[in-house]
């Protein structure tokens, strides 16, 4: 047959549905069926038709017309109705079927339940109200998804349609359940809204982790934590405590993760819970609201604790066992050192000795902007002591400070208060000595008019800064301070440092002391006092928060109600849907500074969540609040609930970013910074550049700070764009004419760029994607610096250091090596210092100082100082290979910049590193880091960055230890003696002006 | 030969001899026997299976329902005329030379013309219209239901009523009859439109009846809301009040006040 026939018409078979013969009505129907696809326009003029054959009760096949029917209304785009149509064809809808049809409808019935069931979980009594077909689809569809080893799309479906059930068969039946029940700890992160579902997502995978033959303790601890069950980690650790070696390091290991996400309230819980090792009952054992535990934690650190049942039958048998004493002494060993990570101070020696060890901060850097910078305008001057002290943050470096004591002693008044403030950045993590370093100017409890009330608040802000978030130490001293004193400034500062060193803990006696300060109604204090108490409550969720807000309404001061309104906002942080009341009460307020707050609260219970329904709120204050406060922080609000997506940010503010306004447009950049912080993603750079050249000032300066948040730790060799802001930084700084508010700008964004020597990121999510309470709380009130410039240190907290730090079962650093698989000059310090004091020369007759001939002498300078440092390099290159290949680097920087030295010939890049633990790993290296097959240490879990406990497989040898304690000590010691020996090498330079400090002290 | 084709051609058989014999009764009761028969046939549309019994399928499933076409006329009904018609359909216009066109072919489609002009679906008609080619405008079925369209078209209604007299096919007839009717119907329209009231007389001429009782029988059936008064019949029609114009103030201020929010919410 030379032509195939079709059909052009679908009217034949819908004239047959008029027949009045049952079998030409199916035969019609069957016909139908199979050609709706090309017909579904005619048939759809019938479809009143079908449907009452649907509905005709005598009707054999109805089941057939409702298919047509939901066929039709599927290719008319009609979705509910397809859908309602197909659930009643029944079994003739199949699941299996590979077309647009049916996967169409498939998504739109699992979208259907999972918003029915979402709403059933609100409301309870809804929950009948489920269509039992649709019920029967979805778990048709799940089953088959199992059954062809789709795990991962049926625990995707279960998760989304609340199917707890279904979720753990299908974890259960996988191949490979720990993989799975990780992919689903990561969706119940990203995909789950709901903050009560997420937590019985996850106490679902506790329960399924528990009843595996060997359960994964870290990822337990991780569901553990974000839970708030302290009591069920605690009797985890105690299993491990009497466990072989491999659970010993296991066992830290689970102690530094949790430490990380920096949950104080936790952490103290759980270390408390492990003390006693006599079993009591335990009145809240049973109670998970973190409010509880807050307070447990906070008012008796000598509570009796442990969580019972489950100890009792593990632990103690046990214990009673062997009760041979080495085995008690290694358990007690453990103990101690368990805690010692806990209570964070192991962690936060490490990473002090390693910043000390591998601070890389550019002094010239500051030197420059210290001469560019008028010594009258305060700003600028203040400006550039935060940014030595962000620049030094954790190093325990204050070289610049002793070597320019007396231009330091300009600072004034609030100056002074920030400037002592600083000295708490530098010395962050030095919990021994902290007090002692302050001590000069803490106030002193009998001396009268020792000290200006500036440095000693700026003190006791430092010491809460050093303690922040490990505040166990020194909130005694500080509650004193507080209550000795009457002096609004000394006050303001102990409200500061208490809500640091408190922060999170809820302590009730803290509490009352700054409430005490607040109903002074003194506005300087009761600013800090309302920030203070923010702190100490944040994401309890308290019932204070009314009290304060209460307040707010009664007093007069603006100060007082931002400070009240910025704490009320920390109180709700991180509680989602339950902090809705309270977002709803101060965004409807009339008064703009409790929208403000409004707007932080909004940030702060939805941090990270990118919840829709917030984003949608934020954006619509954005554009229709009357208030620019309140317009601006809505939008950087945006940054705070984006974080964990920053690649969305730059999209959903970029209309915004060319708003006519400037504090939207302040707004934009602010949140691009946050979000984006420590990314060097390329979008974000692209939004921020022109915004860094705004018309108006105060844009600029956001826009200059929020680029080096987004740039911290990029290298000009990884985005050549960096250099540039790098040069454009030093233009602005030193450009008379530039406005103080961008220089300013440009001053912190420096320090900012090569914050804590070089080696710290700002970092809002774990490496366990849970949010980082200290640092989401840092930047917060780190934005706070538009009114109130002393909060800036506040981003100090925001700080990690992005390092690799393995560890042995002594929590020693042994000698360790492994692979970064790419180029090194990706990842290096930024270029050494040298070239920038050549632009810097080459600038300087139009700039401030300098004469052609001094500008001369300095380059001739400059030549020695290369030659002395190429030296210097040669010395140290025969240290180890990652050292040599970085001098390398270096010696083909130096030829570069200079013309005139000879020539060599540049080798070829090699395009892998070795790096030697401790190491510098920035997050966009960590995707490159290898560990060494047959090396003898094997990490516990394969991280590239953070602490790593390292399994020795020869451990008959003698260990080399790399990281060894000499620096800590010197460190630790003598932060004064240390200084003097730096100095003698680099006040020498500073005072010279040309000589560069020596780029390399490796002290070991 | 395949049994089911036997069978349903001698069913065929049984039928043509009811249908000569104007049984009507019989043949629906065996027509619906015979659809019900032909749903078997794989060959049919919509699916146009390739058997090799195609064609003489296509062929007996062809002539069945062209008989069914003519039967329905013949019991004067309209919608199984359309039923019918539509289901034959696809034999004319998609079988494309798997089977020889059918003599009646050109009949059937020109009654259906009819039909449409009948049922006043001038849309319709003008579509079949279009679907044939150039060279069935020729055929005199076709022909004659074009002109009468035009006829009806210009108003040139006496054309119309004096084209009964040259009916190219018998079956035809029936339609014409109807076609009066229709014609009676715009006229009435027309009047509707065109006057405030006219006199019974002048009416009775214009919708053609011959006798006031048919005229009034008429107007209470189609037309209830004409009024007869005085001789005359009154078009209600016209005496509809215009809606007042009202200013919707709410609607514009509404809109005003959206205008202006949304302008201060560009960004």
């Amino acid at each position: 047959m030379a032509a195939v026939a079709t059909v052009s018409s679908a009217s034949g078979i819908l004239a047959m549905l008029q027949e009045p013969a049952e079998e030409l009505k199916l035969h019609a129907l069957a016909s139908l069926n199979s050609v709706v696809h090309l017909f579904y326009p005619e048939i759809s003029t019938s479809i009143p038709t079908i449907e009452s054959l649907y509905e005709d009760e005598e009707f054999d096949q109805r089941q057939l017309a409702a298919l047509v029917v939901s066929k039709v209304f599927y290719y008319l785009g009609e979705l509910n109705d397809a859908l309602s149509y197909a659930l009643g064809a029944g079994p003739l809808f199949d699941v299996s079927e590979d077309s647009d049809y049916a996967h169409a409808l498939l998504a739109k019935a699992l979208d259907e339940y999972a918003s029915i069931k979402t709403k059933a979980s609100k409301g309870i009594e809804e929950e009948e109200n489920v269509d039992p077909r649709l019920e029967a689809i979805v778990e048709r569809m799940l089953e088959k998804c199992i059954l062809d080893g789709k795990y991962q799309q049926a625990m995707g479906m279960a998760v989304e349609c609340r199917r707890l059930d279904k979720l753990e068969e299908a974890i259960v039946r996988c191949d490979n359940i720990n993989g799975a029940l990780s992919y689903c700890i990561n969706l119940s992160h990203q995909y789950v809204n709901h903050r009560e579902y997420r937590f019985e997502v996850l106490r679902c995978l506790v329960k399924i982790y528990q009843t595996l033959p060997h359960p994964d303790y870290l990822s337990i601890c991780q569901c553990l934590m974000f839970l708030g069950e302290p009591e069920t980690v605690a009797s985890i650790l105690d299993k491990l405590l009497s466990g072989s070696n491999d659970d010993a390091l296991l066992l830290y290991q689970i102690a530094f993760d949790l430490v990380e996400n920096e949950n104080q309230a936790f952490l103290l819980n759980v270390r408390n819970r492990l003390t006693s090792q006599t079993p009591e009952p335990n009145p809240d054992s049973g109670l998970a609201e973190p409010d509880d535990q807050a307070g447990n934690a906070g008012t008796g650190s000598t509570e009796p604790s442990g969580d019972v049942q489950m100890r009792d039958d593990t632990a103690t048998p046990n214990v009673s066992a062997h009760s041979v004493d080495p085995n008690e002494v290694a358990r007690a060993d453990r103990l101690a050192k368990v805690k010692g990570i806990l209570s964070a101070e192991t962690p936060i020696q490490l990473t002090l000795q390693f910043l000390y060890s591998y601070n890389r901060s550019d002094l010239l850097i500051l030197k420059t902007i210290k001469q560019a910078v008028e010594m009258r305008n305060s700003v600028c001057h203040s400006a550039t002591i935060c940014a030595n002290a962000i620049m030094h943050a954790g190093t325990t470096v204050d070289t610049f400070l002793r070597e320019n004591l007396e231009w330091l002693s300009r600072a004034t008044n609030w100056a002074k208060f920030s400037a002592t403030a600083g000295l708490g950045v530098i010395h962050r993590g030095h919990l021994q000595q902290g007090r002692a370093l302050m001590a000069p100017y803490l106030p002193q409890s009998g001396a009268v008019g020792g000290g200006s009330p500036y440095s000693e608040g700026g003190a006791l802000y430092a010491l809460g800064l050093i303690h922040a978030n490990h505040g166990e130490g020194i909130k005694q001293f500080l509650r004193e301070s507080l209550r000795n004193t009457s002096a609004e400034v000394i006050q303001h500062g102990a409200c500061l440092g208490l809500g640091l060193a408190a922060l999170g803990t809820a302590d009730e006696e803290i509490y009352e002391d700054i409430k005490n300060v607040l109903y002074t109604d003194s506005a300087v204090a009761g600013e800090a006092a309302g920030i203070g108490m923010g702190l100490l409550m944040v994401g309890t969720a308290s019932e204070k928060a009314s009290e304060m807000l209460a307040y707010a309404h009664d007093t007069q001061h603006e100060k007082i109600i931002r400070g009240l309104s910025l704490g009320i906002a920390l109180t709700v942080y991180g509680r989602e849907e339950e902090a809705d009341t309270l977002i709803e009460q101060m965004t409807r307020d009339q008064d703009p500074i409790l929208r403000y707050g409004g707007m932080y609260a909004l940030a702060l219970a939805y941090r990270g969540t990118a919840n829709n329904k917030a984003i949608h709120q934020l954006l619509h204050f954005a554009v229709s609040d009357v208030s620019d406060d309140v317009r601006r922080t809505a939008v950087m609000a945006l940054g705070f609930v984006l974080y964990n997506e920053p690649e969305q940010t730059p999209r959903i503010v970029s209309l915004l970013s060319e708003s006519y306004n400037p504090h939207v447009r302040y707004g934009a950049a602010l949140a691009v910074g946050i979000s984006c912080a420590g990314s060097g993603l390329s979008d974000a750079i692209s939004l921020l550049e022109p915004l860094t050249s705004d018309v108006v000032d105060f844009v600029r300066q956001g826009a200059l700070i929020a680029m080096a948040m987004v740039m911290i730790q990029t290298n000009e060799s990884f985005d050549s764009r960096v250099g540039t802001f790098r040069r454009q930084l030093e233009k602005i700084i030193l450009d008379k004419h530039e406005d103080t508010m961008s220089k300013m700008g440009a001053i912190l964004a420096s320090g900012i760029l090569d914050a804590g020597g070089r080696n710290v990121t700002i970092k809002l999510l774990s490496r366990n994607k849970h949010d980082k309470l200290t640092a989401v709380v840092g930047l917060a009130v780190f934005s706070q610096f538009w009114y109130w410039y002393p909060l800036l240190y506040f981003i100090s907290l925001a700080f990690s250091p992005t390092a690799f730090i393995g560890l042995n079962s002594d929590l020693k650093v042994p000698k360790f090596e492994f692979l970064s698989h790419a180029k090194p000059s990706l990842f290096e310090y930024p270029k050494p210092t040298t070239q920038q004091t050549t632009t810097s020369a080459v600038k300087l007759p139009t700039a401030i100082l300098s004469t052609y001939a001094k500008a001369k002498s300095r380059a001739k300078k400059d030549a020695e100082s290369k030659a002395n440092q190429e030296k210097a390099t040669e010395d140290a290159s025969g240290s180890t290979s990652s050292k040599a290949a970085k001098t390398q680097e270096k010696d083909a920087d130096a030829m570069q910049v200079d013309n005139a030295a000879e020539k060599k010939a540049p080798e070829p890049e090699p395009t892998f590193q070795i790096l030697t633990n401790p190491a510098r790993v920035i997050p966009t290296q960590e995707k490159f880091i290898k560990f060494i097959e047959g090396s003898r240490y094997v990490p516990v879990k394969p991280a590239p960055s953070g602490f790593i406990l390292l399994q020795d497989m020869q451990p008959t040898e003698a260990e080399v230890l790399a990281l060894t304690d000499a620096p800590s000590t010197v460190a630790a010691n003598t932060g004064t003696a240390a200084a003097p020996g730096q100095q003698a090498s680099s006040a020498m330079a500073v005072d010279d002006e040309p000589q560069p400090p020596q780029p390399f002290e490796y002290t070991s | 030969m395949d049994p089911k084709l036997v069978e349903v051609t001698q069913l065929f058989s049984r039928f043509k001899a009811a249908f000569s014999r104007n049984d009507f009764d019989t043949c629906v009761v065996l027509l619906s026997q015979l659809k019900v028969l032909l749903t078997k046939f794989p060959s049919l549309p919509p699916s146009f299976r390739q058997t090799p019994n195609a064609v003489e399928e296509l062929k007996l499933a062809r002539d069945i329902y062209e008989h069914a076409v003519v039967l329905s006329v013949k019991i004067e009904d309209q919608d199984a005329f359309e039923r019918d018609f539509c289901q034959l359909k696809p034999y004319y216009m998609d079988t494309c030379g798997i089977i020889p066109p059918s003599p009646e072919e050109y009949p059937i489609l020109g009654l259906n013309l009819l039909r449409l002009l009948v049922q006043n679906r001038i849309a319709e008609f003008h579509t079949e219209l279009e679907l044939l080619p150039a060279s069935a405008l020729e055929n005199p079925c076709i022909k004659h239901a074009v002109e009468l369209e035009q006829s009806f078209m210009e108003g040139a209604y006496n054309r119309v009523l004096s084209a009964r007299q040259a009916v190219p096919h018998e079956t035809y007839v029936y339609f014409m009859d109807l076609l009066a009717k229709t014609v009676r119907d715009e006229l009435a329209g027309c009047s509707e439109k065109g006057y405030d009231y006219m006199s019974i007389s002048e009416a009775k001429q214009v919708l053609m009846f011959s006798a006031d009782q048919e005229l009034q029988q008429y107007i209470t059936e189609e037309h209830p809301e004409w009024e007869i008064k005085g001789g005359c019949v009154y078009f209600q029609k016209a005496k509809e009040t215009q809606p007042c114009k009202e200013i919707p103030s709410l609607q514009v201020i509404n809109q005003t006040l959206s205008y202006a929010r949304e302008l201060e919410r560009i960004v």
